[in-house]
């Protein structure tokens, strides 16, 4: 850690510097990716099954950014994400069937209502307890509480138990009903935008400078008078907000919802795009998701591997974190650029 | 037992075996993703697309196996016989996964990358309510779903070809309770909704013959421990356990009920989708007994039902995974064959209106167990049931059919 600290802090000192001259490749990075993601519904116009695909890779790369805020950007390391996903996927899936409503302009909000509720109520057990919490406490917390909800809901005849939600009203926005396809894919991926970009806001501003602080040396932090688990806090609520949106477009979107939705298996799946991708940038969980969902679309058709594809997926997975701990990213972008530069420019041109 | 480990086991040798019957059937396994198996010969109207969405993988596995297996033999049939009015049937085949998760996105590959012109399968009722609303409403696809439940299912478009509870529990029950003397029941059961109202209608049918249900309990699917169940069964005096725990959850109920020395003492267990696939799930010993009522066992004598077994065997020599009625082996076979009638009643249409209007009032003359026929308007169909008991002898055990009913209605929609 504390070799960590001198290299980031002088890194940081040196982007300063010489921010003008060096080369960018992170936006450049971002841009592809954008462009790619608006083209996909036109390049795969004719395959529905593909742009049904994308739409879920959209939606999960939301949920992977939320994990990313959490640990890449805050070291939280939350198991629990798939709590806040899974709990509104189930709210709008139940103001569907029981209120008859499913407008997004209302839905999606109250989604992330719930997300940002639920993480409120988890932040405040483990992260604003009089004693600092280790990261295993919180690690642990998380996981607790998202094995606990899938545990509730498969027993609840209200939510289906083992059953799950099946027959989802239709998202709506008006009197257009969004079926998987195009429009779909086009909400999902104007909410990916949004939330891309506040969360960009957000780690960049000077709030995201105290998280970089914090990941460097909380303790140091917390000595200079930060109180660092209100900004824990702070980034762990707008994270569960942002997995109750991905989580209701989800329910959505696939027109069902279940007690695996909220459960241990699915955090862990965000741990891994998170990983895969990059950790500690916003674009590196959007790669690692596409790249992931990709791989598993195409190992898990091809015939000659039908019976153990999610082992290969797992070596894969396996040596990409082993051998390259800074993910996919990290094989284009350098360090540097990764960590970035804080704050409001002064004096760059 | 470790369920899902054994039915991954059985799933990858029974893959390599499968892989060689099916070159010598002269089927061609495609490259492109999925299952597919094409005809041999082709027509200008285009095959006749079948998707057929089954548990392969999984906790049931077992079951999905079997199902499959019954689709390619019953395809196979109609195709060797010239496919339905000239046009031959390709099947496709997607991975439900035991996990109603997954199967969503499986079942969307059927429908909007294979534009199947019919789905047939899940088994388990979660699986059919995860995935009818992508086939039915979002795909607009005709769905037929071939396994014994709980009823309640009259969507338009969805055709039901297995036993509906009126069909097993009105002659079950009333036998157990009349001729075995069993008047105490307990209703040990898995959390979802197959259990749920097929318990509600069980219990009517008791109470209606003067029985008692001590207890109607529902946990979770993965529940291992029931050792605050068996010591209710013990102190509520219970003469007869209605069980609707399914797998992964069965096999240690089962085990500790046996231990328990329920059946010893004269108790008798009746489950009403056990088959002879499922006895793949326990230790004979713990077998003996069992009551079961479906629309098929092997031990049915009828000679169209053997013609279709030796088929079965030459087919798939050896297999784990059986031509049975639990397992929705004989709702697929009845499935598939309906189709066939309904299809041939449009003249060779495969517009989903025409061939439901069709399927509606579909007649088979034969089939496992005996004819069936769809009830017009209602979406199931009438069906021969049996009640059978399970014998076991030196580790193997088999069904002994003790009573038949011809062409129970369905009672529902």
């Amino acid at each position: 850690m504390g070799v960590a600290t001198t290299r980031g802090a002088a890194q940081a000192r040196k982007v300063r510097g010489s921010r003008k001259l060096a080369f960018r490749v992170l936006p450049v990075v971002e841009l592809a990716a954008l462009v790619s993601l608006v083209a996909a519904p036109f390049v795969l116009a004719e395959r529905a099954a593909l742009v049904t695909l994308m739409t879920n890779i959209v939606i999960l790369s939301l949920f992977a950014i939320s994990f990313d805020l959490c640990w890449g950007f805050s070291g939280i390391m939350s198991f629990g994400q798939a709590l806040f996903f899974g709990a509104a996927g189930y709210v709008v899936a139940l103001v569907g069937r029981d209120l008859d409503f499913s407008q997004l302009l209302g839905t999606l909000p109250l989604a992330m209502l719930i997300g940002g509720l639920l993480s409120a109520a988890l932040a405040a057990f483990l992260l604003l307890g009089r004693k600092t919490p280790t990261s295993i406490f919180v690690a642990f917390g998380t996981l607790t509480g998202a094995y606990a909800a899938e545990r509730l809901v498969s027993g609840w005849h209200y939510v289906g138990a083992g059953n799950g939600l099946s027959s989802i009203k239709l998202m709506a926005f008006g009197g257009f009903e969004f079926v998987e396809g195009a429009a779909f894919y086009s909400v999902a991926l104007a909410a990916l935008v949004l939330v891309y970009a506040a969360s960009r806001v957000l780690v960049r501003s000077q709030l995201g400078l105290v998280l970089a602080g914090m990941r460097q040396n909380e303790e140091r932090l917390a000595f200079f008078g930060y109180r660092v688990q209100v900004f824990k806090a702070i980034v762990f609520i707008f994270a569960g907000m942002i997995a109750g949106l991905s989580g209701a477009l989800y329910s959505y979107h696939q027109g069902f919802t279940g007690p695996s939705n909220l459960g241990p298996g699915l955090s862990t799946t965000a741990v891994i795009y998170c990983l895969f991708g990059g950790s500690g940038t916003l674009i590196g969980p959007v790669l690692g998701t596409v790249a992931i969902e990709l791989l598993s679309y195409v190992l898990a058709d091809t015939d000659a591997i039908r019976q153990f594809w999610p082992v290969i997926l797992g070596v894969v997975l396996l040596v990409v974190v082993m051998f390259q701990p800074t993910g996919l990213l990290g094989l284009i972008v350098s360090a540097r650029e990764r960590i970035g530069s804080f704050g409001v420019r002064r004096g760059a041109r | 037992m470790n369920g899902t480990d054994r039915a991954r086991g059985m799933g990858r040798r029974r893959f390599l075996s499968g892989a060689g019957a099916l070159t010598a059937a002269g089927w061609i396994a495609g490259f492109a993703g999925g299952w597919v198996l094409r005809p041999r010969w082709a027509h200008a109207a285009g095959p006749i697309k079948m998707g057929i969405a089954t548990d392969i993988t999984g906790a049931i596995a077992p079951s999905g196996n079997a199902n499959w297996q019954v689709a390619q033999f019953a395809v196979e049939q109609i195709n060797a016989a010239g496919g339905i009015l000239g046009q031959p049937i390709e099947l496709y085949l997607e991975d439900t996964a035991s996990d109603p998760k997954i199967a969503v996105g499986n079942v969307r590959k059927l429908i909007q990358e294979r534009k199947v012109d019919v789905v047939l399968g899940g088994i388990t009722s979660a699986m059919r309510q995860a995935i009818k609303d992508p086939i039915v409403n979002r795909g607009r696809t005709l769905y037929i779903y071939p396994q014994l439940y709980e009823g309640q299912e009259c969507t338009k478009f969805l055709f039901n070809t297995g036993p509906s509870p009126a069909q097993q529990c009105d002659r079950l029950i009333p036998y157990i309770m009349k001729t075995l003397g069993k008047k105490r029941f307990a209703m040990p059961s898995a959390n979802y909704v197959w259990p749920q109202l097929l318990n509600k209608y069980a219990r009517k049918v008791i109470e209606a013959n003067g029985g008692e249900v001590v207890f109607e309990e529902y946990y979770p699917l993965d529940q291992a421990e029931y050792s605050a169940t068996i010591s209710k069964i013990k102190d509520g005096k219970v003469d007869c356990v209605f069980n609707t725990i399914i797998p992964p959850g069965l096999q240690p109920f089962v085990k500790q009920l046996y231990e328990s020395g329920f059946q010893k003492n004269g108790g008798v267990l009746s489950c009403v989708y056990y088959d002879e696939n499922l006895l793949n799930y326990h230790p004979a010993n713990e077998m003996e007994g069992l009551i079961s009522c479906l629309d098929y066992f092997q031990a049915v004598n009828d000679p169209f039902s053997q013609t279709l077994q030796q088929g079965y065997a030459k087919k798939f020599p050896d297999t784990k995974y059986l031509f049975t009625a639990g397992s929705a082996a004989t709702g697929m076979y009845r499935g598939v064959k309906f189709y066939e009638e309904a299809v041939k009643a449009t003249g060779g249409k495969l517009g989903r209106e025409e061939v439901a209007a069709a399927l509606d009032h579909a007649v088979l003359s034969e089939g496992p167990g005996g004819g069936a026929a769809m009830v017009p308007g209602h979406y199931h169909a009438k069906m021969n049931m049996y009640i059978a008991v399970c014998k076991s002898e030196a580790g193997k055990t088999r069904y002994d059919v003790i009573d038949k009913a011809d062409m129970v209605d369905p009672r529902e929609c």
